[in-house]
């Protein structure tokens, strides 16, 4: 359903979402935001869930470092909270470290949202029509892009290689010390990659300045002004929610 | 050094238009650090209507000319130059390399230079979006590019990086054609092609627009020469050694090529030999069948016919298979059992193989591109864990497509080194290095880093280091063939048939029909998923239903073979 729509009103709302899970230090707004995610992946998307939970992790330690530390310095906590004036949840020791934790989770789960629903080149090609990339960039980006995957078939033929030369099969996945040495050479074919990348792209004219056509240009439609009204509706409720309290007649007011 | 003009052989065939497409004038460069020039001073010019073919040894400076054509060289890769450049009347020095993407559509030798690493229809289109065509006109342009190199219009969505080697030289040279350029200059487009993707492009040249030009760097020429107007050959110092229509050069300077260590056609060595025997047609028929046609046009008698089976006979014997050794019962080196072989984070490619390979075997692994030639070798050699089934043996040894990723060492010498170290080479190491540089032709570039040599010395460094470490039973070359002139398949040559005489099997994974006809005794051919022949290379390359099953095309000298049948 994402996927459909043009990825600069999503990058937009996706945007507003980011900023709303930054400013508002609410536990519920935190969590609904989370779950409005999930939801939006799972049912909308057809994600698996184990693939949310999975690219969840690196977000969920990251807020795990806020709770623990809210934890272990629980009074300095309390009055940073007092300070920001939240009371629903300041009865609860660890509330402030509770917040961050899903405000890390809500962050990632609206990247995330973004990032599966997009096609990197659409994106590219609308920030290009729109003049806020100079295809310059933009083709720069796009070979990074596809650089990464390049990146795991070059280290596995420098891992082959290596493997002949010790005359060791090389692991299933390779050990810290492998993945260090590997390092220098991978950097040393990124380096040759994006030299030869550029060469290809002057001899085939991408050139600073002049006009340029962009095939497959994502079109705007009515579906995503749809989208970015119903976004808007759904973030204003949840920050009405988190400034009120969450009580259910300022809600309907706010609705 | 001074400019030598090179003046054209007095039979040049006549160009079907006289306006210069391109001119070197005095033309030199010289790379940072390099003690002499990379190629130069040149003089040549093609003129509009005009396909040249530009031939040479490895590391002659063919590259560098091709690079230097639009200002690459020394605007993008610097590099000290004398002389001038002219494209189209103009001086190429006052523009931008981009300037010039309308007019000329350069295919590079690494394919991966070509590409920019994107999806295969953004490849296709990016020359196109560059200048600014109407959308409607680029998505025809990306289909006609398709449909003229033979790609089914379903690759489009398809990531260039996951694409074969042989399918991303076909998009390369797609996206070079796109733009429907009046000069295409393409270096060694066919290197990595399977001989029906080869056959494709060499009809792409045949068809190239009468008022256009097209200047192409080529190893493989069989099939290529009949095509070609003009043949410029440089020598080992970047100078201008020969140059007119192939049916001359090659009958006029054959020995003198062949003593530089360049290709020639079969077709030039069958002409050698036919004239020996006093049947040499007038004008140098530039195939073998084309040759064998006129052969048999002249209405032989009987001393001729006879003259002409000895001459035949001399010409398949240097480049028939060799006799083929029994298995014997030795134990084999490796063996796969109902194996399924797939690609680094890829699908199964090729499935239920079942083979054993003997010590002093030499396998060719055949199929068209894409058909996992490649994965095999890999699976084979012990470096690619199978799908399915079992694999018996120890690890061997691959020469890689891409000889850069077998480089860890900052100089050439240091490289072999390395190698012998591997090895456990203990004594006489130096000694050892020394023989391996000459026996591989390094000596002069022992002190380079291997990243500032050419695809063809490249190659060769690789297959050295390959020879110095003796371990592995199992040696797996992967178109070793691919950037390498006539001096370099000669050492490959070489270098097998001491693997042989050592003991150990060999696979050669090549889209060079006539060499695995000449190395390899028994052939595995790799078709629709799975190995479609285990037999004699001689008998299945001219099973005509099964390369035509497997995409392929039988070896060049498949009518000498029909043609001394015949006449047995």
């Amino acid at each position: 359903m994402l996927s459909w729509l043009h990825p600069l009103p999503k990058l937009a709302v996706a945007l507003a979402f980011l900023l709303a899970s930054i400013l508002v230090f609410d536990l519920v707004f935190q969590i609904a935001l989370s779950l409005g995610m999930v939801l939006v992946l799972v049912v909308f998307e057809r994600v698996p869930v184990w693939k949310v939970l999975l690219l969840c992790v690196p977000f969920a330690l990251f807020g795990f470092g806020f709770l623990t530390t809210s934890l272990l310095f629980r009074q300095q906590a309390g009055v940073a909270l007092d300070a920001a004036g939240q009371s629903l949840w300041h009865a609860l020791p660890f509330s402030a470290g509770l917040t961050l934790f899903f405000r890390a989770l809500a962050g990632g789960l609206v990247s995330m949202a973004f990032a599966l629903t997009t096609d990197p080149g659409q994106l590219v090609r609308a920030l290009m029509a729109c003049r806020l990339l100079p295809p310059r960039f933009a083709y720069a980006l796009f070979s990074a892009l596809e650089l990464v995957p390049d990146l795991a078939g070059a280290a596995n033929e420098i891992r082959l290689a290596r493997a002949m030369r010790t005359g060791r099969r090389p692991r299933r996945i390779p050990g810290p010390v492998e993945i260090g040495a590997l390092v220098v050479p991978l950097l040393a074919f990124a380096v040759r990659r994006a030299g030869r990348a550029a060469i290809a792209m002057e001899a085939r004219g991408l050139a600073a300045g002049g006009a340029r056509t962009i095939i497959n240009l994502p079109r705007f439609s009515r579906r995503d002004a749809v989208f970015v009204g119903l976004a808007g509706l759904v973030l204003a409720m949840l920050v009405a929610g988190a400034r009120t309290g969450w009580s259910l007649s300022a809600l309907a007011g706010a609705a | 050094m001074t400019a030598v003009p090179q003046q054209p052989d007095a039979a040049l065939a006549p160009a079907r238009e006289h306006s210069p497409a391109l001119a070197f004038e005095g033309f030199e460069a010289r790379y940072p650090f390099a003690r002499s020039a990379a190629v130069g001073p040149v003089d040549l010019a093609v003129r509009a209507g005009e396909r040249v073919l530009l031939l040479g040894p490895s590391g002659s400076g063919k590259s560098t000319l091709l690079l230097a054509l639009t200002g690459l060289v020394p605007q993008a890769v610097p590099a000290e130059t004398a002389g001038g450049v002219r494209l189209f009347g103009a001086p190429v020095a006052g523009c931008r390399p981009s300037d010039w993407a309308g007019r000329v559509g350069q295919f590079f030798q690494d394919a991966d230079q070509t590409l920019c690493g994107m999806r295969v229809e953004d490849e296709i289109a990016f020359a196109p979006e560059n200048l600014a065509w109407p959308e409607p006109q680029i998505h025809a342009a990306v289909k006609k590019a398709l449909a003229a190199v033979g790609l089914p219009q379903t690759v489009r969505r398809r990531r260039s990086a996951t694409l074969s080697g042989g399918e991303k030289q076909l998009v390369a040279l797609a996206a070079t054609i796109a733009a429907d350029p009046e000069l295409l200059v393409a270096d060694e487009p066919t290197a990595s092609l399977s001989p029906r993707a080869a056959r494709r492009f060499r009809a792409l040249l045949a068809d190239w627009p009468a008022e256009r030009a097209a200047l192409v760097v080529d190893h493989r020429l069989d099939g290529l020469v009949d095509v070609v107007d003009r043949v410029i050959v440089l020598g080992d110092d970047g100078l201008i050694v020969a140059d007119g229509p192939p049916h001359v050069v090659f009958r006029r300077h054959c020995a003198a090529l062949d003593a530089r260590g360049i290709w020639t056609p079969l077709a030039a060595d069958l002409d050698r030999e036919l004239e020996a025997g006093g049947l040499a047609a007038e004008t140098m028929p530039l195939t073998v069948a084309a040759a064998l046609d006129a052969l048999d046009a002249r209405g032989l008698d009987g001393e001729e016919r006879g003259r002409a089976r000895t001459a035949l006979a001399a010409f398949v014997s240097r480049h028939a298979p060799p006799p083929a050794r029994p298995a014997g019962d030795a134990p084999p080196v490796v063996s796969l059992e109902a194996a399924a072989c797939a690609p680094f984070l890829g699908p199964v490619v090729v499935s239920q193989v079942g083979l054993e390979i003997r010590p002093g075997e030499v396998v060719g692994i055949l199929g068209a591109n894409g058909a996992g030639k490649s994965t095999l070798g890999f699976a084979l050699a012990g470096l690619l864990r199978l799908k399915a089934g079992r694999r018996v043996g120890a690890m061997g040894a691959v020469s890689f497509q891409n000889p850069e990723a077998q480089f860890s060492a900052g100089s050439v010498a240091a490289e072999i080194e390395t190698a012998l170290a591997s090895g456990g080479d203990t004594g006489g190491r130096a000694s050892r290095a020394a023989r391996i540089l000459r026996d591989w032709d390094l000596e002069r570039l022992a002190a380079r880093h291997p990243f500032e040599l050419s695809q063809g010395e490249k190659r060769r460094l690789a297959l050295a280091c390959l020879a110095a470490d003796e371990r592995a039973r199992l040696v797996v070359l992967d178109e070793p063939l691919a950037g390498l002139d006539r001096r370099g398949a000669a050492m490959v040559e070489a270098a097998v048939a001491g693997y042989v005489r050592a003991g150990r099997a060999v696979a050669i994974v090549t889209h060079d029909m006539d060499f695995a006809l000449r190395l390899c005794p028994r052939c595995l051919v790799l078709g629709q998923g799975r190995v479609l022949a285990d037999g004699a290379g001689a008998t299945l390359m001219r099973d005509l239903g099964l390369m035509q099953r497997a995409g392929l095309e039988p070896p060049q000298i498949a009518p000498a073979l029909d043609w001394l049948e015949r006449h047995a």
